[in-house]
């Protein structure tokens, strides 16, 4: 690129990120234990399902509501292989009881593969047809896991963490290690999506975002490069499957119904579904709410949940479509124009925001 | 290429169309169309609002599959041939209503384009060496479009003027055998049409280009030979000289307001 000097808004961002990496790397040191292993442990791979959701719609212009489901079928998958079936032990699932590191890695793979059939199927539609597919595999994936009971029915399948690899060894006794483990998983998802948006394959899918009909023209298979998009997203997913069943111990249909599908979309919307990070600061948010606010009382409206996150959610949406990274990228545009003779701020469509999330 | 080419190899023209025509329900937007641009020829379509042009490109492309005829590209029958497909074979074009990548910068957009129509488009990885090679043509394919100055610009903040400008670097940086530019100096300003002018005159003699085009000036400055549509057909063929001569595309055409506006 031309210019050596770097931005302003880039640099603060940098600066921020590391800070917010130092001190995650910091871990028990700074934080306390419910902090380690409830809150932050769940941002990290909810933030990981949601990053899978942000990519496809940042860079692909996709809404998939199917994430959930996916991130359950590697849970589920893992359940079904790893858990034995002992004199007083689980006996939902198959009990297949095999080797943990092989159940991980078919887990992961196959999820892949049913993400790259589901991708495939939709990867035609467009828009709210889109969408409306993904939500199919979505309650399709429910139906199938809460029904078929030699896969697991209604009631979780339990004590998956107990078979973990030898590499991975014991997580129950030691949280700070899956926290650990969840805070590498999430730092690779990140770099890893964030290197994609420059290669040729991001490039051509942000391409495909803005404009399929001059994709094809300047000679790209569409259709091609949305399946792979949502193989990948579904890999992604994948990995926050795994260690949502080590940091539960259990998967049930609760899991991926409607209503976890819908809470994973409210953490992107309320994180902002135009940059990646948006993915973990909307799975924080969300989480921070849901452990500290379920027992406020609200005056008239009670004390749900459900409905102060559902104000919080409306007053986001309502103030900044691009959630808490919009608002902050809204911010900077306003002090360049406070400032005067900044770079204007680019267009206010969805897509700038996300070229951004992709530039450096 | 080894020599220079020898008439038989260009024996078959770049562009044969026969009996081509485009249904839209009821409405026939273009019809029994038959075309030859010879290889380097360089060719303005012209015609009213609705003549049928844009949808003739859209059917050369392959954007619109055809109602009845056959297209023929490179000697080749692409009559069912995919739009990626003949991108693919060497053909480039412009869109009337600029379809641009609002969210991708101008250099990232012409290395889409030059990418396109090579190998790797799936690559989820960046080659330093490939890919410094793939911009330093997008930066040159910018230069000879003047848009250079905007490299690193979102294309979503860029004016109408530039997107056009755009579209022709993103056309030229594939390296096109066939170059097809629908309306390119529409919108633009006086300086940049003349921009626009010398590079269309510039090109490179072994590029066949079919051009859309309402700016008289420019368009019968360009082209050796000239198609008039009207009503989905088209009504006269002819060089330059004998496009101005013509009774018809005077009262088609030239008396009305375009020639007026452009001049
Ligand atoms: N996708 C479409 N669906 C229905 N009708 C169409 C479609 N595209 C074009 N038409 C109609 O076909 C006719 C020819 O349109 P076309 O765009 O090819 O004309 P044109 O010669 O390019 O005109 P202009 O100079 O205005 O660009 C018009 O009557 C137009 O309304
Ligand atoms: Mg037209």
């Amino acid at each position: 690129m031309s210019s050596l000097a770097l931005d302003p808004k880039v640099a603060v961002e940098r600066v921020v990120g590391v800070g917010v990496l130092v001190l995650l790397a910091a871990g028990p040191a700074v934080f306390n234990d419910y902090w380690i292993s409830t809150i932050l442990t769940q941002t990290l791979f909810f933030g990981i399902a949601a990053s899978s959701l942000v990519f496809l719609y940042a860079y692909g212009g996709m809404i998939s509501l199917a994430q959930t489901a996916l991130m359950g079928i590697s849970a589920y998958l893992l359940g079904n292989m790893v858990t034995q079936r002992v004199p007083g032990g689980e006996t939902k699932g198959l009990t297949l009881g095999w080797d943990p590191t092989l159940a991980l890695v078919l887990a992961i793979v196959i999820t892949t593969l049913i993400g790259l059939v589901f991708g495939a199927v939709a990867s035609r539609s467009l828009g709210i047809y889109f969408l409306m597919l993904t939500l199919t595999y979505a309650v399709i994936a429910n139906y199938f896991f809460g029904q078929v009971t030699q896969f697991g029915g209604f009631s979780p399948i339990a004590g998956i963490n107990q078979y973990t690899p030898g590499f991975v060894g014991d997580l129950i006794d030691h949280p700070d290690k899956l926290y650990y483990i969840a805070l590498g998983t999430a730092l690779c998802v990140y770099v890893v999506t964030r290197y994609l948006a420059r290669t040729p394959f991001g490039l051509s899918l942000q391409g495909i975002r803005d404009d399929p009909v001059r994709m094809t023209s300047l000679g790209y298979t569409v259709p091609l490069h949305r399946t792979l998009a949502f193989g990948y997203a579904a890999f992604v997913a994948s990995l926050a499957g795994i260690l949502l069943v080590w940091w539960d111990g259990q998967i049930a249909p609760g899991n991926i119904g409607i209503g976890a599908t819908i809470e994973l979309l409210v953490m992107c919307v309320i994180g902002g579904l135009a940059r990646i990070e948006g993915a973990w600061l909307g799975a924080f948010a969300f989480i921070v709410i849901n452990n500290y606010v379920r027992d406020v009382e609200l005056p008239v409206v009670g004390g749900s949940f459900n409905t102060i996150i559902g104000l919080i959610f409306l007053v986001i949406v309502l103030v900044s479509p691009d959630g808490l990274m919009g608002i902050w990228d809204r911010l900077w545009g306003a002090i360049r124009r406070g400032g005067g003779g900044g770079r204007p701020e680019p267009a206010a469509v969805g897509a700038s925001t996300a070229r951004e999330a992709g530039s450096s | 290429m080894t020599e220079a080419p020898t008439p038989v190899e260009h024996a078959a023209p770049t562009l044969r169309l026969r009996g081509v025509g485009r249904r839209f329900g009821g409405l026939v937007a273009v019809r029994d169309v038959d075309l030859d641009v010879a290889h380097g020829e360089r060719r303005a379509i012209l015609g009213p609002n609705g003549a049928g042009k844009t949808t003739l490109f859209n059917v050369i492309a392959g954007d619109l599959s055809v109602s009845t005829g056959t297209v023929e590209l490179f000697g080749r029958d692409v009559t069912r041939m995919p739009a990626r497909k003949r991108a693919r074979l060497g053909l480039a074009r412009t869109y009337q209503q600029s379809r641009m990548l609002l969210g991708l910068s101008v250099e990232d957009s012409i290395y889409l384009s030059i990418l396109g129509v090579g190998d790797g488009h799936l690559r989820p990885v960046t080659l330093p060496r490939k890919d410094r090679e793939l911009r330093e043509r997008a930066r040159e394919a910018a230069r000879r479009a003047a848009i250079d100055h905007k490299l690193s610009e979102l294309v979503g903040n860029l004016s109408h003027g530039e997107h056009r400008q755009v579209a022709v670097a993103m056309a030229l940086a594939s390296e096109p055998k066939l170059l097809m530019l629908d309306e390119p100096a529409s919108g633009l300003s006086r300086g940049e049409r003349q921009l626009l002018t010398d590079l269309l005159l510039g090109l490179d003699p072994e590029i066949t280009l079919v051009v859309i085009e309402h700016d008289m000036d420019i368009a019968l400055r360009v082209a050796e030979r000239v198609t008039m549509m009207h009503d989905g057909r088209v009504v006269v063929e002819g060089t330059p000289e004998e496009i101005r001569a013509n009774q018809l595309v005077h009262d088609l055409y030239l008396g009305r307001h375009h020639y007026a506006a452009d001049e």
